[in-house]
């Protein structure tokens, strides 16, 4: 997941709480060893390296790429999980390296979820094209680990992957979790929110230490995969909150998708959040 | 920029997530903004039997609280009493005439009645501030200052505190100081201790403003000792120093066979008491020393909460308190909180019942019941409820009972006969409100 991955629960069981984490760590893992790009093996590898053939994929890749088909097509092409070969060309440090503009265009060529062949459960990639699961995987994974934590118990759980979070059990009426959202570039994290989450999911997208700097131009890591360029006026950071943290987390980065236009969107689908810029 | 059918993304979007799950409908989320402030308001109705004092007091707590655990408390209090107190003369069988405190004119005391001072009236403010923050990742401090005002006394306060977790932060130490400085300005001045009560007019037996500093210094130490129970033991050290005494309160100078009061002999046109009475006099220091224990045990959902403490102090009075309360939930979001507590403590070495006609004054001489042998019992119930918003709401009902003795071997001729100890009986309502902005 990239992060750390953690389970707070009010459990008073010591039993329950060591099955109960046992469960989430078991379906992380499982979830990452599945769906990582960086593991060799796994099914995203194969797809990777299938150089034109046609991969068959079992119900619940087809289930993920069926709901990367639904988000494509929801933002007009902006949530697009073949475009993680532009990373390859852009190296968000903070640096003033902006990639060559005809090196970019060649890489278009190999992006484009409408350029793959996807017939549930049969996939098939262009040469030279990618997938990448890591837009949502993580959201997923928080999600997953819910679901199973909701049907062991009704206790009240907090699953939080890096801060992309749900709670889940206890009453209606319950007291929340209290959840911070740091201010990005601000060490000392006293300013921001503090959020009371007592059931349901918050994701945020955004991460001010990655962008390139060039001639006053300020490149946030968020890449247009429709020009190759990182899509401009887009808030430091999105925060949402929603009934699942994979809906908190799509909503967040299509916001994101939005750049200047970010909260504009997100007043339109009446949803709770806090973006910062 | 994404364009078309913007509104229904989220719906589309929450459909796509149920398949992807493959789990019924989720409940829908609840979340939102901390409050930047939690206020915490009471409404405090306390009235003594026999239409001694009642006291109406609004107490309002606001308390915002930061991302890096931060806080800041501000108090605002504001009280009206009015009523009667014993004011340390013994009952007689005729009527007594006393000087008011502001030696301007009389007040009768109906005959075998317990003498109360003249009715007041009084009100009061208070504020308090106070900072809490971490200092690193172990150690945390609270320093706050505080301030009450009445039109014959004002308090000013400072506060400080530094706590220290240990052991996984199952163990906090901490130490705590506070000063206080306090100026009386008592209608008609501070009487001069032990002088005679005057006639009208005369202010010779009174002095101007007095005040006094009080210093405490508080050791202690919480242990959490399993899952379900926590331990907090504290010693506590209390230094007063300057006019201790209550300007108010007086003594019965009475005969030394019958133990009736001395009369006065007035000179002929003049208005002033009918008999002899004098003006207390206390130390003018006092140390206290207090040790204190409290648990709090959790039983799946109940909470105990007991708690003892012992002072001990060198104007020789000891007490001993328990404090015992149950918070019992009662489904989801309400509870009952009974509530007992017992106090017992010792009289002061220099609480006299009256001063005896002939023999020398002693240095220090209170009749104030509070100094006085006295027991008492407090019996409450509390509930509270969380309404749908998350504010809390609580309405909590006490009695309180006092029962003292006068000390026998005090006791002379026809005080035998009298109940000579003022009892008390109190109760006590409240209402709270807590709520967040």
């Amino acid at each position: 997941m990239g992060s750390p991955c953690e389970l707070l629960t009010d459990a008073d069981d010591e039993q329950l709480a060591g099955q109960l984490l046992d469960i989430v760590s078991a379906e992380a893992w499982r979830v990452e060893d599945k769906f990582s790009r960086y593991l060799p093996g796994n099914i995203v590898a194969q797809i990777n390296n299938s150089d034109g053939d046609t991969i068959k994929v079992d119900d619940e890749v087809a289930d993920l790429l069926d709901f990367a088909a639904t988000l494509h097509q929801l933002s007009d092409g902006l949530f697009d999980i073949t475009s993680g070969v532009l990373g390859k060309l852009w190296r968000f440090d903070g640096s003033d390296n902006i990639p060559d503009a005809n090196e970019v265009n060649s890489m278009l060529a190999h992006v484009g979820w409408e350029k793959l062949c996807w017939k549930r459960p049969q996939l098939t990639l262009a040469p030279g094209m990618q997938i990448d699961f890591g837009g949502l995987g993580k959201e997923y994974a928080v999600d997953r680990a819910a679901v199973l934590v909701a049907a062991k118990t009704e206790t009240r759980c907090l699953v939080n992957y890096g801060g992309d979070l749900v709670a889940t059990g206890g009453s209606a009426r319950a007291t929340g979790w209290r959840v911070g959202i740091e201010v990005p570039e601000d060490e000392s994290a006293r300013a921001g929110h503090l959020i009371r989450l007592a059931r349901g999911g918050l994701a945020t997208s955004g991460d001010a230490r990655r962008y390139v700097l060039r001639n006053g131009v300020r490149y946030g890591h968020i890449l247009n995969p429709t020009t190759g360029w990182p899509i401009e006026g887009t808030p430091r950071s999105v925060t949402v909150a929603a009934d699942t943290c994979t809906q908190a987390g799509m909503l967040a980065t299509l916001a994101m998708l939005n750049g200047a236009a970010a909260e504009a969107f997100l007043d339109e689908q009446e949803v709770r959040y806090w973006c910062l810029r | 920029m994404i364009r078309k059918n913007r509104k229904s993304i989220a719906a589309t979007l929450a459909t796509a997530t149920c398949s992807l799950l493959g789990n019924s409908i989720p409940e829908p989320v609840q979340a939102q903004e901390e409050p930047g402030w939690d206020f915490n308001t009471a409404l405090l109705y306390y009235v003594e039997g026999d239409d001694r004092v009642d006291d109406l007091s609004l107490n309002v707590l606001a308390r915002k609280t930061f991302l890096d655990d931060r806080s800041l408390s501000l108090g605002f209090a504001f009280d009206t009493l009015s009523g009667a107190t014993p004011v340390g003369a013994v009952p007689f069988d005729s009527v007594q005439t006393l000087t008011r405190a502001s030696g301007r004119s009389t007040y009768s005391v109906p005959a075998d009645a317990i003498p109360l001072d003249a009715t007041f009236w009084d009100t009061r403010y208070a504020i308090h501030a106070n900072w809490q923050q971490p200092l690193g990742r172990l150690y945390s401090i609270d320093t706050g200052l505080s301030a009450s005002f009445e039109y014959d006394y004002t308090h000013i306060g400072a506060n400080f505190k530094l706590s220290r977790d240990f052991n996984k932060r199952n163990t906090t130490a901490s130490i705590g100081l506070a000063f206080a400085s306090d100026d009386m300005d008592p209608e008609g001045g501070a009487p001069v201790p032990l002088a005679p009560m005057l006639d009208v007019g005369d202010q010779s037996n009174k002095t101007g403003d007095e005040s006094k500093d009080v210093i405490d210094v508080v050791l202690g130490v919480t242990q959490v000792i399993s899952r379900n129970m926590l331990v907090q033991l504290s010693y506590s050290f209390s230094d007063s120093s300057g006019y201790l005494t209550d300007p108010y309160k007086i003594l019965t100078v009475v005969d030394p066979v019958t133990g009736d009061p001395v009369p006065r002999v007035l000179a002929p046109g003049a208005e002033g008491p009918s008999h002899e009475y004098r003006f207390e006099s206390r130390p003018d220091s006092r140390t206290k020393h207090s040790f204190y224990a409290q648990t709090k045990y959790y039983m799946s959902g109940k909470v105990l909460d007991a708690s003892y403490r012992f002072m001990t102090d060198d104007w020789g009075i000891d007490s001993h308190t328990v404090d015992l309360r149950y918070r019992w939930p009662v489904g989801e979001n309400k509870y009952f909180e009974p509530h007992l507590r017992f106090y017992s403590q010792s009289e002061a070495d220099f609480y006299r019942i009256s001063l005896v006609d002939g023999v020398p004054l002693p240095s220090y001489a209170s009749a104030d019941y509070r100094l006085g042998d006295f027991d008492a019992l407090t019996v409450g119930l509390k509930y509270g409820w969380t309404l749908a918003s998350g504010n809390e709401m609580s309405a909590r009902i006490e009695l309180y009972k006092q029962d003292g003795d006068a000390p026998q071997d005090q006791l002379i001729g026809n005080q035998l006969t009298r109940e000579m100890y003022p009892d008390l009986d109190a109760i006590i309502a409240q209402f709270s409100y807590r709520f967040g902005r």
